[in-house]
């Protein structure tokens, strides 16, 4: 389909002989504002990986679709918590990062790689914090960081791993609202991966759901969190 | 003070002293932050088993130590993503076992003790001028590497997954900056001894990264600590007749202690 940003096609994923999900088939659509749930240890980081290239798919394959004739581009937003708080990095060189993959090996970043890292520091509501240190932000501003530095690579696909973990509401909140901002203002197509039901159930159009068999099921929003089909899921995990 | 100046065997200690606080405590900065620290330490005693295993078999020390040197700090950068072993581990066990096999080999070689020792660990006021080129050598494409390789070194070590999501071969630069690691702690040995090597490559790093707010302010400060430390070492041991190395050293540890102490107080 035309409108089909990434295809994921008869895809099986696993560490060497260890398989983690099997048979995926589904697509992400330009636009989507997609959150992936499923137990701990269900698969959503090995699928969030297989989707950035990292991890390659033991069968299946997936697809990316170009956009106007350039590699689709994909913005990846980590875990907050597993960055090293000892680097001494300010705001505006952790938002820079995002443009490493664009100016070429062995170059240093120039003056307008930076004003665009500020630029997109300004979207998330952070410009006024970009020389602070990185480390002494409090995590949702830590995760707007984070996401300007994602955007600050002009993304296609922004995929984000637990993007408001150990966050309160109120934050949590704030997190997502700004991810709805982003998608609705430049028409990012946006996945998010979280163990959190209530980021899912007031945020997501459409949800994927990893169930206890290793398969990803996709769907409306309202679909998916029915009770019958998250205790399905879920069973696995409380037994 | 300016005498030292005119004592030829002086000046070439201190333009040595300089090139390796140059060479190495920008290198410092990194080796910090990835928890390598003792890195210098282990490498010193694999080195030490080269250079003994050369002097057995009648070979030339310097390039033995070299190569498995370079050979030792390339496995560093296969293990560093390991997910079995804490890197701290092997560099524990490289420690103990080069120190046995260095000392059982210096046991079973034709020359004495004292001449391996020197050999290996060098003296900062006996390095030759053949010495001091290949430092200046070594030191400027190493620090060309940092300067301009800077963010692929920077994000391999502080984000791996998303230096990979951006296509950038963080296996590649782990291995690049291990080996120019390697070349650089072998030639600081061998020309200023194991024990500054290993200070170098510690405190300017740690000192720097007490009190800056950002990772191009930790590379000046710690490349200027550096500097001033190993200077003032030399003149500081040719006014009071002290050996030079742990000289320099004992200024670099008080830097250090300076450094921790006031980001202490300031609850940084």
């Amino acid at each position: 389909m035309a409108n089909e940003l990434v295809s994921v096609r008869g895809v099986t994923l696993g560490y060497g002989s260890r398989i983690i999900l099997k048979n995926l088939n589904f697509a992400i659509q330009r636009g989507d504002f997609m959150g992936v749930m499923g137990p701990n240890g269900s698969g959503k980081t090995t699928l969030l990986k297989a989707l950035l290239g990292l991890l390659t798919p033991i069968g299946g394959s997936i697809d990316l679709t170009p956009h106007d004739g350039v590699p689709l581009r994909i913005g990846y937003v980590t875990q907050r918590e597993r960055l090293d708080s000892h680097f001494p990095l300010s705001s505006l060189e952790v938002a820079v990062m995002g443009r490493f993959g664009m100016i070429g090996a062995m170059r240093r970043p120039r003056r307008q790689d930076y004003e665009i890292a500020r630029g997109c520091l300004r979207r998330v509501g952070m410009e006024h914090r970009a020389a602070l240190p990185y480390r002494e932000l409090s995590g949702g501003q830590q995760q707007r960081v984070l996401i300007a530095r994602a955007l600050a690579g002009e993304p296609d696909l922004l995929l984000l791993d637990e993007p408001t973990n150990g966050m309160d509401l109120e934050a949590e909140r704030a997190i997502m609202e700004l991810l709805l901002d982003l998608q609705s203002e430049k028409s990012t197509t946006i996945v998010f991966v979280t163990h959190l039901l209530s980021a899912i159930e007031h945020f997501a159009r459409r949800v994927a759901l990893i169930t206890r068999d290793g398969t990803v099921v996709i769907g409306a929003k309202e679909q998916m969190l029915a009770p019958e089909t998250i205790a399905r899921a879920y069973a696995a995990q409380e037994l | 003070m300016i005498d030292l100046l005119t004592v030829p065997f002086m000046r070439h200690t201190l333009i040595a002293g300089v090139l390796v606080a140059l060479g190495l405590a920008p290198l410092s900065v990194y080796v910090v932050l990835r928890r390598i620290v003792f890195v210098g330490a282990a490498v010193a005693e694999i080195s030490s088993a080269g250079v003994a295993l050369a002097v057995l078999f009648q070979v030339e020390p310097f390039a033995v130590a070299l190569v498995l040197t370079v050979l030792t700090f390339l496995g560093f950068s296969r293990a560093a993503d390991s997910p079995r072993l804490p890197l701290e581990a092997l560099i524990g066990m490289l420690y103990a076992g080069g120190s046995a096999a260095a000392v059982l080999l210096i046991v079973k070689a034709p020359r004495g003790e004292g001449e391996i020792l020197n050999v290996l660990f060098g003296n900062i006021l006996t390095v030759p001028v053949a010495l001091l080129w290949a430092m200046v050598a070594t030191f400027a494409i190493v620090g060309a590497l940092q300067f301009f390789a800077s963010k692929e070194l920077l994000i391999s070590a502080y984000d791996p997954d998303m230096a990979r999501a951006l296509g950038i071969n963080v296996n590649l630069w782990n291995t690049v900056f291990y080996v120019a690691l390697g070349f650089a702690v072998a030639i600081a040995i061998r020309g200023v001894g194991a024990l500054l090597t290993f200070t170098l490559l510690v405190a300017p790093g740690a000192a720097a990264l007490c009190f800056v707010r950002g990772l191009g302010a930790a590379f000046v400060v710690a490349t200027t600590m550096g500097l001033v430390a190993t200077v003032a070492g030399v003149f500081a041991s040719y006014l009071f007749d002290f050996p030079t190395g742990p000289t320099i050293v004992a200024i670099l540890a008080a830097v250090f202690a300076l450094s921790y102490g006031y980001a202490a107080i300031r609850g940084t």
